[in-house]
């Protein structure tokens, strides 16, 4: 596989139908001047590009709704855009599609204190839910890497996760209900602001589905009582191993941390030149983050600084203020970008695997990286089992990239093979479409495509993503049979 | 039954599908119990060409809930009832959907571990049924519901094909979630033969107290106080006994914590003039106690936290007894001759997005099931055009005729 740039400089679209568009948003509120289409050519998957036929800047949900019918009409594919900071090409746009910028919708609608919820529209920042609520001693739990960009209409396509999903869930968790304009331009809600509105759970099968099956245009979230203690923990190992054995334990003293991460050297020391968070230099750094009740916090911290002794630490150091817990955690969460700093180019991955997999999976990633001359970086969220392998290489190197994301899919696979997963929080998108196949067999597949026939049946909405072949609404394979794995006697059940 | 196929054919072919001993002919439906997955896969891919209407049955403690269905075939899991792996050190385990919940309970309890749910009559009711009703009980609170702990499952669809949704890690994003769409949908999009829960790990100190007041109100404010607080509690209930309204609250703390914060709520209950005393945690059983009055309406009502003891209060003055939960959620028992007194209550419910469903119809009355349809009703129809075409599995039973 190698990525691949269509061109959609071309205009695809008629007059009639950009005038159309036009009306539906007013004139400043459409670009479809070829250098201003551009910027819109590619997300945080910057490898593939595709220029839109027009983007469109709505500042309603009526405006929105006006857009898809005329989108429905036409056929015309189009894909949600927040702050395009998505990892696997969600927000590349089709080819003679348009792109829905929420760039303009970006209002709080309401906030709840006494029941613990607040309304947005998609364009709202991540970060700023919670400033909004962090006053009344509330915050908003899902905190992806890019939290300070990223928004949370994005957040709900992707069913975004964070390094605090393992104690507070993922976006699912927080998302109460969900005002939808589906690919047929009804404008529809799910959930409700009570929980278990009868039928089905829309807004369950809706959060993660990737922009797929429609677009929101307003979000109810939970919002979260600030704990009264936080401490992090920084425990510096002499290998990988030995940090991954305290996650472990720590779990089986039936501790849940708010979150436990782990970084490589090669990643530590990125992270030091870029933010200087001032990290022991190690081979692997423990991050654990505890939060609750004061008495709480400290009884369980002495635990956990225990078993990371035990287990080999030489320093365990805590973050004495809240100045130097955020430094701990802009380090981790510059990791990304960081990784910049080792090699012109880099592929983020985002395996997951049963946590007890760890110590096998860096050990079998160490090899694959080491046969094909690339240098693989690791930081990852230890206590739910997802890794974000770092594939470094040139792009100016003929043939370096092939190999590069040859090997990060091959890292996928061996998830996979784990019993895990091939994304936990990035979304499969257009970069993992293949590798969804080797996740799931094809009647699962074709299940899927049910739900998708009954949101988007002319399939317009972010269409060719997140499957490996196109499939027409009504075109079913045949009866189930055995994946390749289980046919092999590798694994059951994925 | 309109089918292509005679009756003796199709007993026939059951009869090879599933064994001889595990299959009968009952006054109007065959009733079949198949092994596992596949069996399920080729009883459903033959009701499915036969027409058959096909009702899906764990050990029938809910079967009363939703509308009627009159099926031809009865579905039954009670084969499929182990519990497969118990991956202790991953906190995940996956068992098979007619295994009852307690019996899961006790093999994860050898751990240390549960499943974060406290749902209705545990000692028979079982994993598929629980799930297909989207049952939860007081710890919701805390650990959520279903959606956030089923993590995998296997589903028949009517047409006998298997899919497998999710997996067996917590984290993962790739795909639909096609189990969260099984969850609370009555059986009528598929069967489901094995699901994979997260776990937890179970608390080893907890404490119930309660607090007595004659009116829901003060009740329902120290509700949100303590939701406001930082006593982090893994249960909470209002609740209307008869004689007294009561709040419950459980708190799951180190022993050293327990007592920090067991002195400090009565500080906060004197705020509302209410005093506090120890119980036993027997009382977190009072939900299920409201469905022993069998000649009773039975409804679930959802709601706003803050409008639980609105709620309470209302079921009071129609002669009821119930008992809402702080994740807004209120069971009620209420006398059968007060149909329109149910009425109107939905109708304020549903004024404010609160919804109501009657889960015991006594008096086989003419009130709805379902209440208000939502405006995705439609679409909601057109997801079980897409899973079942020839509508064989548990049609009618969900709302709208779904």
């Amino acid at each position: 596989m190698s990525y691949a740039t269509e061109s959609g400089e071309v205009q695809s679209l008629s007059d009639a139908v950009l005038r159309q568009f036009s009306a539906t948003v007013g004139a400043g509120g459409i670009i479809v001047e070829l250098n201003q289409r551009q910027t819109y050519e590619c997300d945080g998957l910057t490898a593939m590009r595709t220029v839109p036929s027009a983007v469109l800047l709505p500042r309603s949900r009526d405006e929105v709704q006006a857009i898809i019918r005329v989108c429905a009409e036409h056929q015309i594919p189009f894909v949600a855009r927040g702050a395009g900071t998505g990892l696997s090409g969600g927000a590349l746009p089709a080819a003679g599609g348009i792109v829905l910028s929420f760039a303009r919708m970006n209002r709080i609608l309401a906030v709840d204190f006494p029941n613990q919820r607040i309304t947005v529209e998609p364009g709202v920042i991540n970060t700023h839910v919670t400033n909004r609520v962090a006053a009344a001693g509330y915050f908003y739990a899902p905190d992806p890497s890019s939290q300070t960009v990223c928004t949370i209409g994005g957040n709900v396509a992707e069913n975004a996760g964070g390094a605090h999903c393992l104690k507070y869930g993922f976006t699912t968790t927080h998302v109460l209900g969900l005002e939808v304009v589906l690919p047929t331009g009804e404008l529809v809600h799910f959930g409700s602001p009570a929980p278990d509105a009868p039928g089905y759970d829309l807004t369950g099968v809706f959060v993660g589905s990737e922009g797929t099956l429609g677009v929101v245009t307003a979000i109810t979230l939970r919002i979260v009582k600030r704990p009264e203690a936080v401490q992090v923990l920084l425990a510096a190992y002499d290998s990988i191993a030995a940090a991954g054995q305290t996650v472990s334990d720590i779990i089986a003293a039936s501790i849940l941390p708010a979150a436990m991460e782990i970084m490589d050297r090669l990643s530590i020391e990125a992270a030091e030149v870029s933010v200087h968070p001032n990290y022991p230099v190690c081979e692997a750094l423990l991050l654990v983050e505890l939060d609750g009740s004061r008495g709480e916090v400290d009884l369980q911290m002495q635990q956990v600084r225990a078993l990371c002794r035990s287990n080999g630490a030489w320093e365990d150091r805590l973050a004495q203020s809240a100045a130097e817990r955020m430094l701990v955690w802009k380090g981790r969460k510059a990791a990304f970008a960081a990784a910049g700093r080792l090699a012109p180019n880099y592929i983020v991955q985002d395996g997951v695997i049963p946590r007890t997999k760890l110590p096998i999976i860096l050990e079998e990633i160490a090899v694959m990286a080491a046969e094909t001359g690339l240098r693989v970086t690791n930081v990852f969220h230890a206590g739910d089992g997802n890794l974000h392998p770092i594939v470094l290489y040139d792009a100016s190197i003929p043939g370096q990239e092939a190999i590069a994301v040859d090997l990060s899919i091959r890292i996928l696979h061996r998830c996979v093979d784990h019993g895990g997963s091939i994304t936990g929080e990035h979304g499969v998108g257009k970069e993992k479409q293949q590798a969804m196949g080797y996740m799931y067999s094809e009647p699962d597949m074709d299940t899927m495509q049910l739900v998708r026939c009954a949101f988007d049946p002319e399939n317009i909405a972010n269409p060719d993503k997140l499957f490996p072949r196109p499939r027409l609404c009504g075109e079913k394979s045949g009866p189930y049979t055995l994946h390749p794995l289980e046919a092999a006697g590798v694994a059951e059940y994925f | 039954m309109n089918s292509p196929l005679s009756l003796n054919v199709i007993r026939e072919r059951l009869t090879e599908v599933v064994g001889v001993e595990h299959m009968s002919v009952g006054e109007s439906a065959f009733v079949v119990s198949p092994a596992d997955t596949e069996q399920v896969a080729q009883v459903l891919r033959l009701a499915n060409e036969s027409g058959l209407i096909v009702e899906p049955c764990g050990a029938d403690t809910k079967r009363h809930w939703g509308e009627e269905v009159q099926p031809n075939l009865f579905l039954k899991t009670e084969r499929m009832n182990t519990v497969r792996e118990h991956t202790w050190q991953d906190l995940t385990c996956t068992v098979e959907a007619g295994c009852t919940w307690q019996n899961l309970q006790s093999v994860l309890a050898q751990h240390g571990q549960f499943v974060a749910l406290d749902p209705l009559t545990p000692e028979r009711a079982t994993i598929g049924g629980i799930i297909a009703t989207n049952d939860s009980g007081s710890l919701r609170l805390k650990y959520g519901s279903l959606r956030d702990l089923v993590i995998g499952m296997t589903i028949v669809l009517a047409d006998g094909t298997v899919a497998r949704s999710g997996g067996k890690v917590v984290k993962n994003v790739a795909g639909y979630d096609l189990h969260k769409l099984m969850i609370g949908a009555y059986g009528t999009l598929g069967i489901l033969t094995d699901v994979t829960f997260r776990l937890h790990a179970v608390p080893r100190h907890t404490r119930t107290f309660i607090f007595a007041s004659e009116a829901a109100d003060s009740l329902g404010k120290m509700l949100i106080s303590i939701l406001d607080s930082q006593f982090n509690p893994q249960a909470m209930q209002i609740r209307f006994d008869g004689a007294s309204f009561w709040l419950d609250v459980q708190l799951a703390a180190l022993p050293e914590v327990m007592e920090q914060q067991a002195n400090s709520l009565p500080t906060l209950a004197m705020e509302f003039g209410l005093t506090m005393s120890d119980a036993s945690d027997t009382i977190w059983s009072a939900r299920q106690d409201l469905f022993a009055d069998t000649a009773a309406f039975i409804v679930k009502a959802t709601m706003l936290p803050s409008g639980l003891a609105a709620a309470v209060a209302a079921v009071h003055s129609l002669g009821g007894t119930c008992v809402a939960q702080a994740s807004g959620i209120l069971t009620a028992a209420i006398p059968a001759d007060q149909q329109s007194g149910i009425q109107s209550l939905r109708a304020v419910l549903e004024q404010d997005g609160a919804t109501l469903t009657i889960l015991q119809n006594p008096a086989n009355s003419i009130l709805g099931r379902w209440g208000r349809l939502p405006d995705s009703i439609d679409l909601m129809r057109r997801i079980k055009q897409q899973f079942d075409p020839n509508r064989i599995l548990n049609p009618g039973r969900f709302l709208g005729g779904i």
